[in-house]
Order: structure tokens, then sequence, then C-alpha cells
């Protein structure tokens, strides 16, 4: 599903990232982790298509995102923590725009369903300026399955969520996850997203500083920052 | 649904945003009206100079106001980065475009039921109703002129910190072709046409709309993207 080799990229003279290799099969599911800065954003970018590398090679479902721009977001969805919502639309009606425009990808029907299960079915018709951070949040997850990605990308999913929301937004990811969808997390809430995920990376000033499984990823970057 | 259906469903929601957000349009209006009497006051001329000037001042009403409009036009884009989000899904970036800038034509093209009569009131400008429904048209036509340069740059420089600086510098060199064809045919028809050179500057300016309509879709690409 994404295949790396040598990834980096520089903004002016600072190398935000570098010297990234990284093979993620179909089904399977990342965690990246790493202080604020790491990097975690701009490969989850990267990944994205939405900047271009300046070193390496990257191709996301056999495609490279800088060359076959529509091809290789075709099957991705990203939740970044900018949330991409239009102020002054109302809940359903984001959702009746984003159906609109992934066209054969998008469902339209189902759309209070979509929203009952996020538990926003009683905010349908308000405009989202009036949504607090945790119901933004549920309606991006809700878009995004709109989009029916392959491959989800979601940078600190948990970030500004009651813990009913987070145990909500968990259950729905292994909903997600369940059904075979390739997932790449960045979150700093480890010990929550190491759950939903089988392998885990750290980086540190850009680089990556561990690999391993999911679950030892605590144990080691506690033993790095000792 | 490949380019006319997601164009019309994108401009479907700006309008829709545009009309919860009015305030925009009105302020933009009364600017309008009042540069019209400030130039008025300006010349302090008698009633033929005025009525001599009033193309002149009528079209450039239009370009001054049009520059607030577009880079307004772009800001609901930067909120929450929404325009990310646009170039996320499988939607060509020409189709982002050619929402934004038919948007921005019709933002335009609603400025001239108010500024028209304006015009006409301070100037005193004494014409027949074919001759106003020519200079309704030669407003439609300038408003077209305007909108599909304006609307790339404006995407090109949405980004920037300068924004509301930096449009108008590149802007207003490269639409002197329809400032000059509009008043001067605005002129044409208001003050009588007898060598008749109105249909010169009106293929003018049709010219100058299809080849930057038309250049719009091809650059949109350079201009969305980081």
């Amino acid at each position: 599903m994404i295949h790396a080799r040598g990834l980096g990229i520089r903004f002016g003279t600072q190398w935000a990232l570098a010297h990234v290799d990284l093979d993620l099969e179909a089904g399977e599911r990342l965690l990246l982790a790493g202080a604020n800065g790491s990097g975690k954003t701009t490969l989850l970018r990267l990944i994205a298509g939405l900047r271009k590398p300046t070193a390496g090679e990257l191709l996301v479902d056999g495609r490279d995102p800088s060359e076959d721009r529509l091809g290789a977001r075709s099957s991705l969805s990203l939740v970044s923590h900018h949330d991409y919502l239009y102020d002054r639309l109302t809940a359903v009606e984001t959702l009746r725009l984003w159906s609109s425009l992934c066209g054969e990808r998008g469902g339209s029907g189902g759309l209070p369903d979509l929203l009952a299960e996020l538990g926003l079915e009683d905010a349908a018709n308000r405009q989202v300026a009036g949504f607090s951070a945790g119901m933004r949040k549920r309606l991006v997850l809700a878009r995004s399955r709109l989009e029916d990605p392959r491959l989800l990308l979601l940078d600190e999913p948990f970030a500004s969520l009651d813990p009913q929301g987070q145990t909500l937004i968990e259950g729905w990811i292994e909903r997600f996850t369940g059904g075979g969808g390739t997932l790449i997390v960045a979150s700093h809430a480890v010990e929550r997203a190491s759950r939903l995920c089988n392998r885990a990376i750290l980086l540190e000033q850009g680089q990556i500083a561990w690999r391993g499984a999911a679950a030892g990823l605590e144990e080691a970057w506690a033993r790095r920052l000792r | 649904m490949k380019l006319v259906g997601p164009v019309f469903v994108l401009l479907a929601k700006d309008l829709r945003v545009e009309w919860r957000g009015r305030f925009r349009f009105l302020s933009i209006v009364l600017f309008g009206g009042i540069t019209l009497v400030l130039f008025s006051f300006a010349i302090d001329a008698d009633d033929r100079t005025a009525t001599v000037m009033a193309p002149g001042f009528l079209i450039l009403a239009l370009l001054l106001s049009s520059t607030l409009g577009l880079s307004e036009s772009f800001r609901v884009e930067r909120e929450n980065r929404a325009l990310e989000g646009l170039l996320l899904l499988p939607v060509e970036p020409a189709v982002l475009f050619y929402a934004k800038a038919l948007g921005n034509f019709v933002f335009l093209a609603m400025l001239a039921p108010v500024l028209l009569p304006s015009a006409i009131i301070l100037y005193g400008v004494d014409a027949g109703p074919g001759a106003l429904l020519g200079v309704f048209g030669v407003w439609l036509l300038a408003a077209a002129g305007l909108a599909a340069p304006g609307t790339l740059y404006a995407a090109m420089t949405s980004r920037a910190a300068s924004q509301d600086v930096l449009l108008p510098l590149l802007l207003f060199p490269l639409v002197i072709p329809v400032l000059i064809a509009s008043v001067k045919t605005v002129a044409l028809l208001l003050q009588g046409d007898p060598m008749d050179q109105t249909r010169s500057w009106i293929v003018m300016l049709l010219a100058f709309d299809v080849i930057y309509w038309a250049l719009g879709g091809v650059l949109a690409a350079v201009a969305m993207e980081e």
C-alpha cells in the first residue's frame, strides 16, 4: 500500500523529514509517535500528496502522489488536525457536499444514520460554527467515511475529545480496520493508539529512531528518553 | 459528473456560504457606492463633464470593488484550511477554479443593480433603456474579465500574509485591456457611436474573457496547490 525509500522534505535549509524508509502492506495499522516537530504530520501530508518530497521515492497504492495526484488520493482519506470544515454550512450540508464531490466513492444515502452513528443526529441541521471541538472531530470522521478510503491517515484523532468521544472514535477506527482498511495514526495518546495498531515508528528530528511492534513502543520511547 | 456537476456543487456551496454571511456583500456594495460618490466630489465638474466621465468612474468602481470581493472569496477557504480538504478529494483543481470564478462573477454581476442606477443619478446620465441594457451587458463582460484572472491571482496569493496588497498589484496591470475596452464601450453606448466602434471593443472584451477563462482552468493546479 505504501512504499517509501530515502524519503525526505526540506523547508528552507531545515530537513523536516529525512532518510525515511517505510513499507506498509494493505490491512496493516501503523502508529507514528514522536515529540512535537518530529515530523509525524509532515509524513502524513507527504503520503496524502499535499507536499512534494525533496528527496527519495514514495508510492501510495502503486502511484506517486506528486505525479498522479488524483490517482494516489483516490484511495485515501486524511483526518488532519485542520478540520477543513465550512463554519457556515450545517452538518448535513457538509456531508452532502462531500458525498457529491466524492462521486462514485461517496454514498449519498444514509447520511442521518451516519450522523447518528457518531452522535450528531441532534445537530444535523445546525451550522458547524456552533459546534464544539469534539463535535467537529466527529463530523470530520463522518465525512471521512463518505470518502470510503482504503487507507486512513489520522493526525491526533483523540485530541479535543472527551472520554466518551474517544471511545466512540476508537470503536469507529476498529470497524474500519476490521474491514481490512490500512491505517496510519499519528498520536501522542500512545497507550490508546497502540491498541489500534500492530506496528509503530518513533520519529526523532525527522528521522526514524525506532521501529517495531506497537505494543513495544511505550517502553522503547521511555528507554530513549532516559 | 466529471467537470460540470462538481463545479455547480461547489458554486452552490459558495453561494450558500455567501448568503449566510451577506454582510460581506453589503459592505462591498456600499464600498462601490461610496467610490462613485467620492469620484463625483473629486472632479467637482459640471453636468456635461460628469456625464463624459461616468463610464470611467463606473468601471473603476467595479474594478476597485472587485479586489475586495476577490480576496475575500478565498477567506472562507483559508478558514480551517477548507481548500486543502477539497484538494484531497478526487476533484480536478480546474473544477475548484471554475466554481470559484463563477461565484466571483455572480458576485460582481450583482453589484450592477446598485452601482448602475447610482452612477446614472450621480452623474446625470441621460440614456434610453436600450443603451442601459447594453451597459449592463458590458458590465457582465467586464465582470467576467475580472473574475477569471482575479480568481487565479486570489488563489495564488491566498496563502500570502499580505494578500490584500499583492492582489491589486498583480491584477490591475493585467486587466488594463478590460478597463479600456469596457470604458470605451460604455462611453460609446451612452454618448453615441458614429464610427460604429462598439462591436470591435466588445470583441476585444470577449476575447479577453475567453482567453482568461481558458487559461484559468489550465493554470488552476499551479495556483491552488502548495
